[in-house]
């Protein structure tokens, strides 16, 4: 829900608030490339979700960002030309919202920021992807995988994350491959926001693709902590398995309001939900078995000079974050950070024009898996992975070459029984 | 419980003619303040509701006092925009302090289910918040039509000028309805936390929704603005059976634009402060 009258007063108070940064940011905002008396650095844009609905996703992503820069700059900097230029990163509050997005990337373009590191989401990113476009800047997109993104002929923006087509694909692929007694009805619950719906739709493709029966497929309003009516409509169909393509807060109400409705199917899937931990200390139990897709994992195949394997990105950041385990967002923005420096480097230069030939034909293996482009700017070099909750963790349990553990199914007793009765 | 919310929310419009947009950020750290009381000592969410609403209770009397009050004879947009402003500092607040996260407060039986014949479910942690929401605008209710102190609230909110020549002291009587409205909100903040989950960025939904409910209901009603929340939610219960996704807001809009054309003093009828005087 979003009220005009909210929108309205919300965009003058952020009209003030921006106004103030840009005057605060206006004296150290010359190119870096322009002032040869300090240290040479690169400096790089980011517009990201602080604040607003995304804040959580938002804050990963600049978790990211900022180990990027760490390491990068630890290890002397990047080598650009005859140079080693330390990597600065400039942050803004896009507020979750769209249009601040593309505004504030035009910002960064007036104060000559070019290369630009992408927000989180399909929305706010579409919206960046635009002004990118028409002012030569260059955005390596980390977090928005909406197809459609890339179906507008963009030549100035390269996601390094698989595409949202992919999302809900890779767990039915799983189920296909892993999953014994295969099951043969599956219901989509999808959140109504573009990246959401691409990602069932490619869901459902595959689905009947490999043979399943698609018994539901409901949309539920975006960020909805009650999807109570969706449901009520499946459980009559009885499906093996629901698959929601979903944020945290429809996912979570999807398991929970499952268990509250007596809707028992043999297993949940959700995308990008229980991969963070949230989704398990807020479901506790009910989290066990459930499914979801992850761009990315610690046990994800590839490495690079900066950050070492997908093994050794984890610990330099728990390192840097207290102990926390990576999640699959901050591992998508350091890629994006890193794919933005290698192109840099291959050019010999940070105007965006060279750097962006160079980002085109990037062929690289990473701690994030490989790295390399179709025309449209999609990375079609690498893979999803699906993971399982398992004893409160996820493991990751397909493509079976980088699996911890075997799929546990059906994972849940009570479920089966009911099945089999039924 | 939406209705919870918004019965607070239609107080401070009865009494003071202020739409109080950090409705929704004290029903967060409502929710934040049960939370933490059941992270550190287990304490149940719904017994979780006490501590919140008397807290919140405090802090709404003081913000009142100490800030409101500064501007409440002000034009509406004046009042509009500093609870706006305290709206954005609390959620930011909340996100220092608290971070971005999700969170919720797990009961063991909240997520199970009275089962009613024709298997239809009622969960546990719903019907208790529902029974809550409902006892405690009765409980209101009662105070406004039988106590001293709730008569002096109505009497002040109908014409100030009169009842500071009875001898209430409007400046008390409006901390304390903005203390009353903000404790149900921190109340009913626990309630939510039980149920669903929350965080900061949920401020402007709950302020949304306890807006339209209670201009459903009747601003400045009371009992209207629980009827008006219990109304907005059946619809977009029922809304979600036949339409996909966003347009079950259309619905739920849709009731609320038909109610204002039929009759615009809302659900519960009588225009309670329409006779009221500015003095």
């Amino acid at each position: 829900m979003d009220s005009r009258m909210f929108g309205f007063i919300g965009s003058a108070a952020l009209a003030i608030a921006a106004g103030c940064h840009s005057k605060g940011d206006a004296v150290p905002a010359a190119p870096a490339a322009n002032a040869p008396a300090a240290e040479p650095v690169l400096v790089l844009g980011a517009s990201l979700s602080l604040t607003g609905s995304l804040a959580r996703e938002g804050g990963l992503t600049k978790e990211g960002y900022e180990l990027c820069a760490k390491v990068v700059n630890d290890k002397g900097g990047v080598p650009v030309a005859d140079k080693k230029l330390k990597l600065e990163i400039r942050y803004q509050d896009d507020t979750s919202k769209p249009d601040t997005a593309a505004q504030l990337v035009d910002q960064f373009n007036d104060q000559g920021v070019k290369l630009i590191l992408g927000p989180y989401g399909s929305a706010t990113t579409e919206a960046a992807a635009a002004v990118i476009e028409r002012n030569g800047q260059l955005m390596a997109d980390v977090a928005g995988a909406d197809d459609k993104i890339f179906q507008k002929g963009y030549t100035r923006t390269f996601a390094v994350l698989s595409p949202a087509t992919q999302y809900v694909a890779s767990m039915v692929q799983a189920l296909a491959e892993l999953a014994e007694p295969k099951p043969t009805t599956l219901a989509f619950i999808s959140a109504d926001d573009g990246f959401s719906k691409t990602a069932t739709a490619g869901g459902i493709a595959k689905a009947k693709e490999l043979g399943f029966q698609v018994v539901a497929e409901e949309y539920v309003p975006n960020a909805t902590a009650d999807v109570s009516s969706a449901l009520t409509k499946i459980k009559p169909k009885n499906p093996d398995v629901i698959l929601g393509s979903a944020h945290m807060v429809e996912s979570i109400a999807i398991v929970r309001q499952a268990g509250e409705l007596g809707v028992k199917p043999l297993a949940f899937g959700a995308t990008i939900a229980p991969h963070t931990p949230d989704f398990v200390k807020t479901l506790g139990p009910a989290a066990e078995g459930v499914l979801g897709s992850t761009q990315w994992t610690t046990q994800t195949a590839g490495s690079d000079k900066w950050f070492g394997s997908a093994a050794d990105y984890a610990a330099t950041f728990q390192k840097q974050f207290g102990g926390r385990e990576p999640a699959y967002q901050n591992a998508e923005a350091t890629a994006g950070c890193l794919a933005l420096i290698l192109a840099a480097e291959k050019a010999g230069s940070i105007d965006p024009t060279p750097v962006r030939e160079q980002l085109a034909k990037l062929d690289e293996q990473t701690f994030f898996g490989p790295i390399r482009f179709n025309a449209a700017g999609q990375n079609v070099a690498k893979f999803m992975s699906v993971i399982q909750i398992q004893g409160g963790k996820p493991l990751n349990v397909w493509p079976k070459n980088s699996a911890q553990a075997p799929l546990k199914w059906p994972n849940n007793a009570t479920a089966k029984a009911a099945k089999t009765k039924g | 419980m939406f209705g919870l919310i918004a019965v607070g929310f239609s107080l401070v419009w009865g009494v003071m003619h202020i739409v109080n947009l950090s409705h929704g950020a004290f029903v967060l750290l409502g929710a934040y303040l049960a939370w933490q009381l059941n992270v550190y000592f287990g304490l149940d969410p719904f017994l979780g509701m006490l501590p919140a609403g008397l807290a919140l209770f405090a802090l709404g009397y003081g913000l009142q006092r100490g800030l409101i009050n500064l501007v409440v004879n002000a034009p509406i947009f004046i009042t509009l925009l500093l609870t706006f402003g305290l709206e954005l500092l609390l959620v930011n607040g909340l996100i220092l302090v608290f971070t971005a996260d999700y969170r919720a407060i797990p009961t063991s039986y909240a997520a199970h289910s009275l089962i009613l014949p024709g298997d239809v479910r009622v969960p546990f942690g719903r019907l208790l918040a529902a029974v809550l929401a409902i006892g405690v605008t009765a409980l209101l209710g009662y105070v406004f039509k039988r106590t001293r102190t709730g008569l002096a609230i109505l009497a002040t909110g109908m014409d100030r000028g009169a009842a500071r020549l009875m001898g209430i002291s409007a400046r008390h009587v409006y901390a304390l309805t903005y203390g009353l409205a903000a404790g149900l909100a921190g109340a009913a903040g626990a309630a939510v936390g039980a149920v669903s989950t929350f965080s900061p960025a949920d401020a402007g939904r709950f302020t949304l929704f306890s807006f339209v409910a209670a201009v459903l209901g009747g601003l400045g009603n009371t009992s209207g603005a629980l009827l008006g929340g219990l109304l907005l939610g059946l619809v977009e219960a029922w809304g979600g059976q036949l339409l996909p996704g966003t347009l079950i807001n259309a619905v739920a809009f849709g009731v609320l634009v038909v109610v204002l054309a039929v009759r615009p003093q809302g659900l519960a009828g009588k225009a309670f402060y329409a006779s009221r005087v500015e003095v």
